[in-house]
């Protein structure tokens, strides 16, 4: 983590004097970016860098669905389930990339490509179906816009 | 169009969201205006004399939110646009966030001079990636042309604003669940008193707004708030952004003007249920608010009391429509697995009872349901109901209530014979 | 000074309270699980909804008081609330009562008779989750039983402000945890969570499964372990309770200690070393006098310590700042003249215990140090030059710094190895075994009661003392 302190200071600037506690998310987010997980090493140093109670952190990292103290696949693929895209054919779609990558939700490929997740609404219904991956939107969602997805991603 | 256009005004374009086409646009003109030639308490009385509600789902007017803050009492004061878009079928935020980024940034500038704010925020939800860089940028060329940091446009006021990400919870979209998130915590919402305008992040007087809510203050203020009053009705003045979707042929993002007639929006400018079906439901503005049939709809406009009298909620203006052929208790079960996972925990009657609810939902989906079940969901509903700390409970036994009052048969049909009657349809599958 | 009705009946109130305060403090009782008054409010139970006129429901202990206001706790839209709540609570509660300690004293197990008294509507299987989570070495945490009143969360952040526990998770699966790097149990008043925990999902190792509480009863007590003097409760066997057929030791233990509220001293906690005072009262006893190391009969042993008293020179006593006022006064009394009186220190502190901190902890370990140095001084104790007799009352002294012709007086109420080098040794009865009191550092003073009877052939320092100051036999 720290390599990143610099980067923690200059955020540190943005925010009004003693709002060290608010640094936890952007904190933890971009420790996660870097690592892929929150690692327990991180939890005590972003502990003693910010001055927080450590079960602070603790809490945030188990309550908040993005954070995650494990790593998992190179891409993680988050499959909204939820009203809009279950009405335009989540299901299906979900139940083909089961099918073709052979993992459940929740689970990963075993060359660490591929992590499956639902995810419920990530406000990007009008173009339902939909699914994240990483950071990015997959909108309009096709059996072959899929399929061509995942053979793009290495 | 359905109705006058004061947000969505203009086409959208590969460079309509930068600072230069904004000004193009007539942007941070109103903002000049309000600290040229207003002071903070006029800019006030304008915002309230227009007389929004909010749009992020309680339709609380905004400025009677402001004027429980003081100005000059002394206290820090903070403004938080709440960009944290969860309720499921919305996404009209996001729309302002990635399309008119300034428009946001100039109106919770003007909010900031009228609220004697010196910090400010926008709590943007974490998945939301192209839109926080949007924002982002954004908030680097505002800073830039001197409109965020000291002496702006030459005046006393200063004003910082920093764009907070979430990490994944819809329950930091309540206001004070979000302040928790904010502060660095996990996201679990306060009792009140004391409201937040009293006491909120780090217990000082801290506002905060949707985005959608916020954004109208641009217009307000360039064009006043009679002029504002003139557009919508009367007791829902202006427009509200609707996000369409579900079994619709062109969802998306509207703005429609308040009183217009909701089937008109469906059928023209929505281009009407997919694959001609016939309409069997809509649910108006996000899966807490209670579906109208068809039929109810039918001859209702798009307003805040048209869909009060009808016993439903303009709410966040998430609209899914719903075609005939779609099993409902299905759809139930899509929700209710919703509010459990969203659930915060923290307090009794929603901790235990979305849990209990999905459950329930389940067993009847597997073909397991009993008479009872149906009894049981009218039960935690109705003690969900102004017992819990925030929104999310009640939220819960809104959606299951709505649905069971309208296609209380379904249920029916479901538990005795163990199966859906239409097949666990939630797709519009083509008519043979 | 707002006045509110509750159930018709007109009160004043101070401005500032809240409606749950007001209502407790004039008799109508309003339930609730995650109030505490010394803890932050948390209103998440939900158990205290009151109805308001013109209101509706809403919770009690974070309402404040407005002039006018009537509040109704018993109506019948608040009893049918108040099921519901405890239907929801009690929903995925394992109802192990048959196997929970808390059984008997337990403030879901009265609700639930009290307000709600049916059974569940559900009919699913209720959610399951760890069961025996070793939380530290003191104390077991049960989550199925836990309720997330926070509580115990609230105590190590807001009390004892070693921010020990938080809550992992959300929802219905959502599950109080320690934080990771730090044992609970460096915690010093952890096992006062074990108290306020309303279920049985926080549970004392020490007293796990040794005893239901309704064979027990308290006995109010001080604890010895440092001069802030806590009060608290003993808990032993009732007598119509003692068991017939096992070791009669048994009915003559202590089960467990817990705090008893006492404004002026310790509030409602009392730190971990007072819990664990049957370390220090159930130590091998003493029972026998002797002189020399060979057992004598107690008329024997007061008639030779009175003859080593009649023929001393240069009499010392070494005072215990554990004896109690009364036996302070009665040393004084008899004795006082005819002994330079020094105060000894009968406990210091033991590896690895607190020094001294802001909530109870104090440095002195002995409990009644104040009231031996009013008495008797607090000069350091002189065994100069002529001092042929040194009569030692109680533990913790050295006896290598002993002169070396001097005769020693011992009255000790353990077995020690020192008992049998004193020319006399007299046992003496322990503070479960009498009444008194001690004075703690403040100058409060606090009372302990009798608990166990003592053996015969102890005495009670008080009494001996009396019967020491009186002239051996044959001598004027």
């Amino acid at each position: 983590m720290k390599q990143l302190i610099p980067e923690f200071e200059n955020m540190r600037k943005r925010f009004p004097a003693g709002f060290e506690s608010s640094l936890v998310l952007p904190c933890l987010r971009r420790i996660q970016q870097e690592r892929g997980f929150v690692a327990d090493s991180d939890i005590a140093e972003l502990t003693a860098y910010l001055g927080v109670p450590r079960i602070q952190i603790e809490e945030v990292l188990s309550f908040y669905t993005q954070l995650r103290r494990k790593p998992i696949g190179r891409w993680h693929l988050q499959m909204c389930h939820n009203v809009s895209c279950s009405m335009r054919g989540a299901e299906p779609l979900l139940a083909h990339v089961q099918k073709r990558l052979g993992i459940r939700p929740g689970e990963t490929t075993p060359d660490g490509r591929f992590t499956l997740s639902t995810a419920e609404c990530l406000g990007s219904c009008g173009t339902a179906p939909m699914m994240m991956v990483n950071e990015t939107y997959h909108e309009n969602l096709t059996r072959e816009a899929i399929d061509a997805l995942l053979e793009g991603l290495e | 169009m359905p109705g006058r256009q004061l947000i969505m005004s203009f086409p959208v374009t590969t460079t309509s969201h930068t600072l230069a086409e904004y000004r193009k646009r007539g942007g941070y003109g109103a903002l000049e205006k309000a600290l040229k030639e207003m002071k903070p308490s006029d800019v006030t009385k304008e915002v309230s004399a227009a007389g929004v509600q909010g749009r992020g789902g309680a339709a609380f007017p905004m400025g009677r939110k402001w004027q429980v803050v003081v100005p000059d009492d002394g206290q820090t004061h903070y403004l938080i646009a709440n960009a944290d878009e969860g309720e499921p079928g919305t996404f009209k935020d996001r729309w302002i966030l990635e399309n008119a980024p300034h428009l946001l940034l100039e109106s919770m500038l003007i909010a900031c001079y009228a609220l004697n704010v010196r910090n400010c925020f926008v709590y943007i939800r974490g998945e939301f990636d192209l839109p926080y860089r949007r924002l982002s940028a954004a908030v680097e060329e505002a800073y830039e042309a001197g409109y965020f940091g000291e002496g702006i446009l030459d005046t006393d006021l200063a004003c910082d604003i920093v764009v907070y990400r979430g990490a994944g919870a819809y329950v930091a979209g309540e206001a004070s669940g979000l302040l928790a998130s904010l502060e660095g915590k996990k996201s679990y919402p306060r009792n009140r008193p004391p409201r937040l305008t009293v006491r909120g992040l780090y217990q000082q007087p801290t506002v905060v707004n949707n985005v959608e809510t916020l954004s109208n203050i641009a217009w307000i203020i360039n064009n006043g708030a009679e002029a504002f009053k003139a557009v919508g009705t009367p007791k829902s003045p202006g427009t509200r952004l609707f996000s369409v979707s579900g079994h619709i042929n062109r969802p998306g993002v509207y703005e429609v003007e308040l009183g217009y007639p909701w089937m008109k929006f469906l059928n023209e400018d929505c281009g009407g249920v997919l694959d001609g079906r016939d309409l069997k439901c809509v649910v108006p503005g996000g899966v807490s608010s209670h579906v109208l049939t068809g039929a109810e709809i039918a001859s209702l406009n798009l307003s805040h009391e048209a869909l009060w009298d009808a016993g439903s909620t303009l709410g966040s203006g998430g609209t899914i429509v719903i075609a005939e052929g779609t099993c409902m208790v299905s759809l139930l079960q899509v929700i209710l697995r919703f509010y459990h996972h969203e659930s915060c925990g923290q307090c009794t009657p929603c901790r235990h009872g979305t849990g209990w609810m999905h459950r329930i939902i389940d067993r009847i989906v597997a073909g397991q349901g009993r008479p009872e079940d149906i009894d049981t969901l009218y039960y935690i509903s109705k003690f969900n109901d102004g017992t819990t700390i925030c929104g999310l409970g009640d939220a819960a036994g809104y959606a299951c209530v709505g649905i069971l009052n309208k296609f209380r048969d379904e249920f029916e049909y479901y538990i005795e014979h163990k199966r859906s009657r239409l097949n666990g349809n939630l797709e519009c599958l083509k008519s043979s | 000074m707002p006045e509110i009705f509750i159930n018709g009946q007109a009160i004043e109130a101070d401005a500032g309270q809240t409606v749950l305060q007001v209502a407790l403090a004039n008799g109508h009782f309003i339930p609730y699980f995650c109030w505490h008054p010394q803890l932050s409010v948390a209103g998440n139970c939900r158990v205290c909804l009151v109805e308001v006129e013109g209101r509706g429901i809403d919770i009690a202990c974070n309402m404040p008081v407005t002039d006018g206001m009537k509040v109704f706790t018993d109506s019948e839209d608040v009893k049918s609330h108040r099921k519901a709540i405890l239907q929801f609570i009690t929903l995925n509660h394992p109802v192990d009562c048959g196997i929970c300690d808390k059984a008997g004293e337990c403030t879901l197990q009265d609700y639930h008779y009290t307000y709600n008294g049916e059974p569940s509507l559900s009919s699913d299987e209720k959610v399951r989750t760890t069961k025996f989570y070793n939380l530290s070495n003191r104390i077991l945490l049960d989550n199925e039983r836990c309720i997330l009143c926070l509580r115990c969360t609230r105590f190590t952040h807001e009390i004892s402000k070693s921010m020990a526990l938080g809550v992992e998770r959300r929802g219905d699966v959502a599950n109080i945890r320690p934080v990771e790097n730090k044992p609970l149990s460096e915690d010093p008043y952890s096992d006062n969570i074990i108290d306020i925990c309303p279920v049985g999902a926080l549970l004392s190792r020490q007293f796990l499964h040794k005893s239901r509480v309704w064979y027990l009863e308290p006995t109010p007590s001080v604890c010895p372990g440092c001069s802030r003097g806590c009060s608290i409760n003993i808990w032993h066997r009732k007598p119509e309770w003692f068991l017939k057929a096992l070791d009669p030791k048994q009915n003559t233990s202590i089960e467990r200690i817990t705090p008893l509220e006492n404004p002026a001293v310790n509030g409602p906690w009392i730190c971990n070393k007072g819990r664990d005072l049957a370390r220090i009262f159930e130590r091998a006893r003493a029972d026998e006098a002797m002189s020399r190391g060979q057992p004598v009969g107690p008329s024997a042993a007061i008639d030779e310590a009175r003859r080593l008293i009649g023929a001393a020179r240069r009499p010392v006593a070494l005072i215990s700042n554990w004896g109690s006022n009364e036996e302070l006064d009665a040393f004084k009394t008899h004795l006082g003249e005819v002994f330079h009186a020094f105060v000894k220190r009968d406990w210091q502190r033991q590896e690895g215990e607190p020094v001294e901190d802001d909530l109870l902890i104090r440095a002195d370990k002995n409990p009644n140090t104040t009231k031996a140095r009013e008495l008797f001084g607090d000069t350091e104790a002189a065994l100069g030059e002529g001092t042929d007799l040194v009569l030692i009352w109680g533990e913790g002294f050295d006896f290598s710094q002993l002169p070396p012709r001097a005769r020693v007086i011992f009255l000790n109420s353990y077995l020690a190895p020192e008992n049998g080098h004193a020319d006399v040794f007299i046992p003496i009865s322990v503070q479960t075994e009498r009444s008194g009191h001690y004075t703690n550092s403040d100058g409060v003073v606090s009372a302990f009661e009798r608990c166990f009877a003592k053996k015969e052939s102890v005495f009670d320092a008080a009494v001996l003392f009396k019967a020491l100051a009186a002239p051996a036999r044959g001598h004027p």
